[in-house]
């Protein structure tokens, strides 16, 4: 495979996603509210509900879910302190999986199904590219913005947390190893498994809006995540963090050896609807 | 030498068969023209060709190199223009031509930049090539996706229906550069339209396939012999006389001579070579020859005859 060439391939659909609102508005509102908008209400909600029993109730479901470690970390800190720490840090770290996700399976719908649905797949098939280099230089112009979007959605979030806590507690609160690891591990696995999945779905859907709902069932495992962190079934932490992205890269590699079959010249042109 | 040969070439999908045990041959510099209805299995051909599609038996070679085993050889130097013109609405012109010229192989900046103006000139794209294909007329587009199929100068190109959607002078360019591409480059065309304007003009020898199976094959002379036997002569004369009609008679190569009026309407083998010889009889009979004409079945006859007899007879 030359990289030159799958290279030319993802400059391109860089170029037609750059210029596709249908696209971008999603990709920029989702992660402003992911990194902006909600954690600015979560830094306010603490001193909004002052007083009486939606306080103490708020306080209570938000706490239990927390892992008993921050909770002793915790102990010397305040219940607006403890409150905040654990939404901002532990609560919210699922939320942001879901920017990888929505990012990459709305770029690789519309490269993948988008093409065939605006009859443009015949050209570049017709090229001298193979198909390694077609499908390769496709899956990083929806890997590469995904993750773009993630990081600087993290930077922002960083930003706005920190700024917005540091009256409350005098010192930076993230970046935290876990959301390292959530970050530069987890969600390039994650992100991968949805453009695989997406490349499986746009073989079997006429076009890129029908791929791109379907390819949403990959949230159903993350609001999975959010549950089990609220509940407090499941913790983020490092070794849940690692474990899930050790199964994400195999769910990726099955995926992968699947997309790569679809991906022939003959079955795009044939048996892609 | 020929550049394309196809052996039995077939391709069916489950039952169907769109195409079924194709055989023919292009030379180098031609230009071939595919003709049938929709449905006839042009396009499947045209992409078997051009090693999209695996064929199901057969074997097919273009430019020496195997459409299965040399796929990749093969897709370098095929041009090819598609059905729809499948270009990047989204792109600009220069955009989807430099992305197409690097995708060809065309890596060096300087000779991409000439060949690409030299061609958006061509087509009077050159002042647009900023702007969004989107914005392009049909027409337009159609022009760009030519100009796209040349970008490398390929040594066979497949065009399907090029003069779809282009006004008549543009047709009459494209017509013109198809002569010139064949002629002075030596490229080899395959040509499939339902314009038997553009196939008669151009095409060197056409192919009328029917429900994917060929009909028949041949120079459009070959096929007007086919249906229609022998070309009609038909001369106006000042006076018919009996003396004139005996003469064009007993000539050698004139087979059958109506008169109608003033005017003496003959079947002839070769209407060059007999032609002369007619006038010369007439003349020399005492005849005065006030204008000759020959008449030959048009392409669009005979596809009418071949194809659409073929469909009512089944």
């Amino acid at each position: 495979m030359r990289l030159s060439k799958a290279l030319l391939v993802f400059r391109k659909d860089w170029r037609e996603v750059g210029r596709n609102w249908e696209v971008l508005t999603p990709i920029a509102l989702v992660p402003l509210l992911f990194s902006v908008v909600i954690p600015l209400i979560a830094i306010s909600a603490p001193g909004q509900v002052n007083t009486g029993t939606s306080r103490e109730v708020l306080i209570e479901s938000i706490m239990r879910g927390a892992p008993a470690g921050v909770m002793e970390m915790l102990a010397g800190f305040t219940e607006d302190q403890q409150l905040t720490y654990v939404l901002l840090v532990y609560m919210f770290a699922p939320f942001f999986l879901l920017i990888p996700v929505m990012a990459s399976s709305v770029i690789a719908s519309d490269s993948f199904a988008g093409e065939k649905e605006r009859k443009t797949i015949e050209a570049l098939l017709a090229t001298p590219l193979t198909d390694g280099e077609l499908l390769f230089g496709k899956m990083l112009a929806s890997f590469v913005p995904a993750m773009a979007v993630t990081i600087l959605s993290f930077i922002a979030y960083t930003v706005v947390v920190d700024v917005g806590t540091y009256g409350l507690f005098g010192a930076p609160l993230l970046p935290t190893l876990e959301w390292f690891l959530l970050i530069f591990l987890m969600t390039p696995a994650l992100s991968l498994a949805s453009i695989g999945l997406t490349v499986l779905i746009s073989s079997r859907v006429r076009g890129f809006k029908e791929a791109q709902q379907i390819s949403v069932v990959l949230i159903i495992p993350i609001i999975g995540l959010f549950i089990g962190q609220g509940t407090g079934a499941l913790t983020l932490g490092p070794p849940v963090i690692l474990a899930l992205t050790a199964l994400l890269a195999f769910f990726d590699l099955l995926i992968f050896r699947f997309s790569v079959l679809l991906f022939k010249r003959e079955k795009v042109l044939t048996t892609w609807k | 030498m020929s550049e394309i040969i196809t052996e039995g070439l077939t391709k069916r999908f489950n039952s169907f068969t769109a195409v079924d045990h194709l055989s023919f041959e292009v030379g180098e510099g031609e230009i071939f023209g595919i003709l049938g209805p929709n449905g006839a299995g042009k396009t499947t051909t045209i992409r078997m060709l051009a090693s999209l599609l695996t064929p199901t038996e057969g074997t097919a070679y273009v430019g020496g190199f195997d459409v299965v085993d040399d796929s990749l050889k093969v897709r370098e130097i095929v041009g090819i223009l598609t059905e729809n013109p499948s270009l990047y609405d989204r792109l600009t012109a220069m955009e989807n031509m430099e992305f197409f010229a690097e995708a060809y192989g065309v890596s060096d900046r300087q000779a991409r930049s000439k060949k690409i103006r030299e061609l958006l000139d061509f087509f009077d794209l050159w002042h647009r090539r900023d702007d969004k294909v989107g914005t392009y007329s049909k027409g337009m587009k159609q022009k760009l996706a030519i100009a796209r199929a040349l970008v490398h100068d390929p040594d066979v190109l497949f065009l399907d229906e090029p003069t779809s959607g282009l006004d008549p002078r543009s047709s009459k360019d494209i017509r013109g550069l198809m002569e010139e591409l064949s002629r002075r480059e030596g490229q080899t065309i395959l040509l499939c339209t339902h314009r038997l304007e553009d196939a008669e003009r151009l095409c060197s020898r056409v192919m009328l396939i029917n429900e994917g199976g060929m009909v028949t094959i041949g120079t459009t002379d070959e096929l007007r012999s086919q249906i229609a036997g022998t070309p009609i002569l038909r001369v106006r004369l000042g006076e018919v006389s009996e003396t004139v009609v005996d003469a064009v008679r007993s000539m050698e190569g004139v087979e059958e001579v109506v008169v109608d009026g003033n005017t003496l309407s003959m079947s002839v083998k070769d209407a060059d070579e007999v032609t002369p010889y007619v006038v010369r009889g007439v003349v020399m009979a005492g005849g005065m020859v006030q204008s000759v004409e020959v008449l030959k079945p048009s392409l669009e006859e005979i596809y009418l005859k071949l194809v659409v007899d073929e469909d009512e007879a089944e």
